[in-house]
């Protein structure tokens, strides 16, 4: 890889992380219950930056959180936040990019492929999120499955093809 | 930033301020590691010595609880789902539930952790600056082998850069959709993308701009390390931080 | 007559998608002039600049930096062309001032104690030291600029490029701006200066370019070339066509 050419990922990179970071902070009023962007800008970063850079910048959100960095939901940050009940969530962002750029561009990134590399995906962050939720909060697996993925997964739905789409339209005025 | 975040960099010159920041990152872990073990005594102790910095450092207590209300209603859920579940003596009970003794003094253990955990974090995310947090992540990195800790570094800072640029896009472009009424929009999904794509395509033009702005400043991953600067104070701090790890483990 | 410091020599540029940007640019530049590269936007003047600092290469024809060529000499160059972008914000790359304004001398791996020196130097000289720990995305239009300007004058570069300085000032700004602009003309730097809008600095200037789908129109001095600038869509400075002749802009 060429200079200019990495010079570009890293800032690419850098870019996705802060929109990890606001994504936890852009709600979009969808009814009784806005819908957060963070897990979609994961996805995104996933099938745009590809596995390497994605799961480099998955690993420097949760740098820079733990670091003290108040970039988790909330404005908050630190071990307090990353071990808390929904850590899980967390560090399952970072199979969830990793798995989802591989499958990504395994499939040849197209619409349709993307959006299954991204269900899976989704369901890898649900994977390492509800049973976390569970241990920390000693809640039973069914009610931690009731209100720590079951309200999510509709917006998570909009998401995803909200995604696909915009990959489908980004892709050729960035680049890569 | 400083309204997304309320727990973001306050300026001061207190102690903790100065305090190199290698020194305050290495205290901070050790503290909330340790602090799995603490015992409520502890804990207790360890709280009023987070008062008193606080004070110090300038900060408003009951403003930084304000702002972290949502975390304590889950450090809430926590506690009940601690006190509900433990077996134990049983204090008393409804519908078939029963809360015990055991399992309220154990959630109350757990939920108090993980709050003087948070407020550790606030405290050290309010009295550090975050090119400093930059520097000591790059600082802490260097031994680690496949890590360009110098990159590692540069990326930190630009995604900082990012972060009010694209609040503020994202606020300009929520408008500009209003004005045009937007809000009758009722299809989800094209509320999303109508949001989203313009602010990643307007954010990635900048970036690209960025990228010729460094090459022009000759950007190269081989650069002149950070600076640290000691206040003299480092000794003191760690030794008081080893006695409260202790003091968790120990009591 | 001073030496000549840039020569160009029929250099053309086409871009990927098959648009030429440049057809055939032949010039040389001395040293201490203040050049306006005028001409509408898409006229070429983005490019032409691009290639003065080397973030463009060109197909054909080459560019001599104090006999240097760039195409094979890049870290050379950009040390002696800066060049000011566009968009301030986005070329923001610290999140202190100081730290914005060591970026490059930490690109060419100065020592830390020089850097710290070089840096103080350029920021008490452009009246920007109390800012110095400030986050640079909060300050006004017109002290980004400045702070920009910094940035490169710290590498010690002996001709400054600016693409639109002006653009999204208030009129503080553009005086604050100008002003440094015109110190820095006159402690010996060449200026280049790319703008739709030459009113501000026409009576500062050396030299007028006039740039049109990426030829050079007309080259020469202010009061020749201020009565054809309207023919190649640059707007004449108001006092010109009210026949009062140049005058400055600064009050």
């Amino acid at each position: 890889m060429n200079n200019s050419k990495q010079l570009k990922m890293t800032v690419y990179t850098s870019l996705f992380v802060a929109f990890i970071a606001i994504g936890a902070f852009i709600a979009i009023p969808i009814g009784p219950v806005p819908i957060v962007l963070q897990n979609m800008f994961v996805l995104l970063a996933a099938i745009i930056l590809g596995p390497l850079w994605g799961l480099a910048c998955v690993g420097i959100y949760l740098l820079i959180g733990l670091a003290g960095l108040p970039v988790f939901a909330g404005g908050t940050s630190g071990i307090g936040k990353l071990f808390g009940p929904t850590g899980g969530y967390l560090l399952g962002y970072l199979p969830c990019v990793f798995v989802t750029a591989g499958i990504s561009k395994a499939l040849g990134k197209k619409l349709s492929t993307d959006i299954i590399a991204m269900v899976i995906g989704s369901l890898i962050v649900y994977g390492a999120g509800v049973p976390w939720l569970k241990v920390v909060t000693s809640m039973t697996f069914e009610k931690a499955v009731a209100v720590g993925m079951y309200p999510f997964l509709i917006g998570d739905a909009l998401k995803i093809i909200a995604a696909a789409f915009i990959a489908k339209t980004l892709r050729p005025v960035i680049n890569l | 930033m400083a309204s997304l975040t309320p727990f973001s960099f306050r300026a001061g010159k207190s102690a903790l301020h100065l305090l190199d920041v290698r020194c305050k990152f290495f205290i901070i872990c050790l503290i909330s590691m340790t602090m799995l073990k603490a015992s409520l005594p502890a804990g207790f102790l360890y709280f009023l010595i987070l008062m008193f910095l606080f004070k110090k450092a300038g900060l408003n207590i009951f403003s930084t609880l304000n702002s972290i209300k949502y975390f304590i209603v889950l450090l809430f859920f926590v506690f009940a789902a601690r006190a509900f579940s433990m077996k134990g003596d049983m204090l008393f009970s409804f519908y078939g539930m029963s809360i015990t003794k055991q399992g309220v003094n154990e959630g109350l253990l757990v939920a108090f952790k993980f709050f003087l955990v948070m407020l550790t974090g606030i405290i050290f995310s309010a009295t550090t600056k975050p090119s400093c947090v930059k520097s000591a992540v790059q600082w802490f990195f260097k031994p680690v082998p496949f890590v360009p800790e110098k990159r590692l570094a540069i990326m930190i800072s630009l995604s900082i850069g990012f972060m009010p640029v694209i609040a503020l896009q994202a606020r300009l472009i929520s408008d500009a959709g209003k004005a045009r009424c937007a809000d009758l929009e009722k299809n989800p999904v094209k509320k999303i993308i109508h949001l989203v794509l313009p602010l990643l395509k307007k954010t990635f033009l900048s970036a690209d701009n960025l990228v010729l702005a460094m090459e022009s400043r000759c950007y190269s991953d081989d650069r002149t390390d950070p600076e640290f600067t000691p206040s003299g104070k480092e000794i003191l701090f760690l030794a008081a931080g080893f006695v409260i790890a202790l003091s968790f483990i120990y009591f | 007559m001073p030496g000549k410091i840039i020569e160009i020599d029929t250099v053309c540029h086409t871009f990927a998608d098959g648009y030429k940007g440049l057809k055939n640019i032949s010039l040389s530049i001395s040293k201490g002039e203040f050049i306006i590269l005028a001409g509408k936007n898409g006229s070429g003047k983005t490019t032409f600049l691009r290639h003065l600092n080397g973030l463009l290469l060109p197909d054909s024809g080459k560019i001599m930096v104090n006999n240097k060529n760039v195409s094979n000499n890049l870290v050379r160059t950009r040390k002696t062309i800066g060049m000011v972008f566009q968009d301030a914000d986005a070329q923001i790359v610290g999140d202190t001032v100081f730290d914005e304004v060591a970026f490059g001398l930490e690109n060419l791996k100065f020592k830390r104690a020089k850097i710290n020196k070089k840096v103080s130097l350029i920021l008490e000289y452009l009246n920007l030291f109390h800012l110095r720990e400030r986050n640079p995305s909060t300050l006004s239009g017109g002290e980004k600029r400045k702070i920009a300007i910094a940035g490169i004058l710290v590498m010690d570069p002996e001709v400054i490029l600016f693409d639109e300085p002006f653009s999204n000032l208030d009129y503080q700004g553009t005086i604050q701006v100008l002003k440094t602009i015109i110190d820095l003309n006159r402690s010996g730097h060449t200026i280049i200066i790319a703008t739709h809008d030459i009113e501000t600095m026409i009576c500062e200037a050396t030299r007028i370019i006039i740039m049109e789908d990426g030829v050079i129109k007309k080259d020469g001095k202010p009061h020749d070339i201020v009565k054809h600038l309207e023919s190649h869509g640059v707007k004449e400075p108001c006092s010109s066509r009210f026949g009062l002749g140049l005058q400055p802009w600064l009050p």
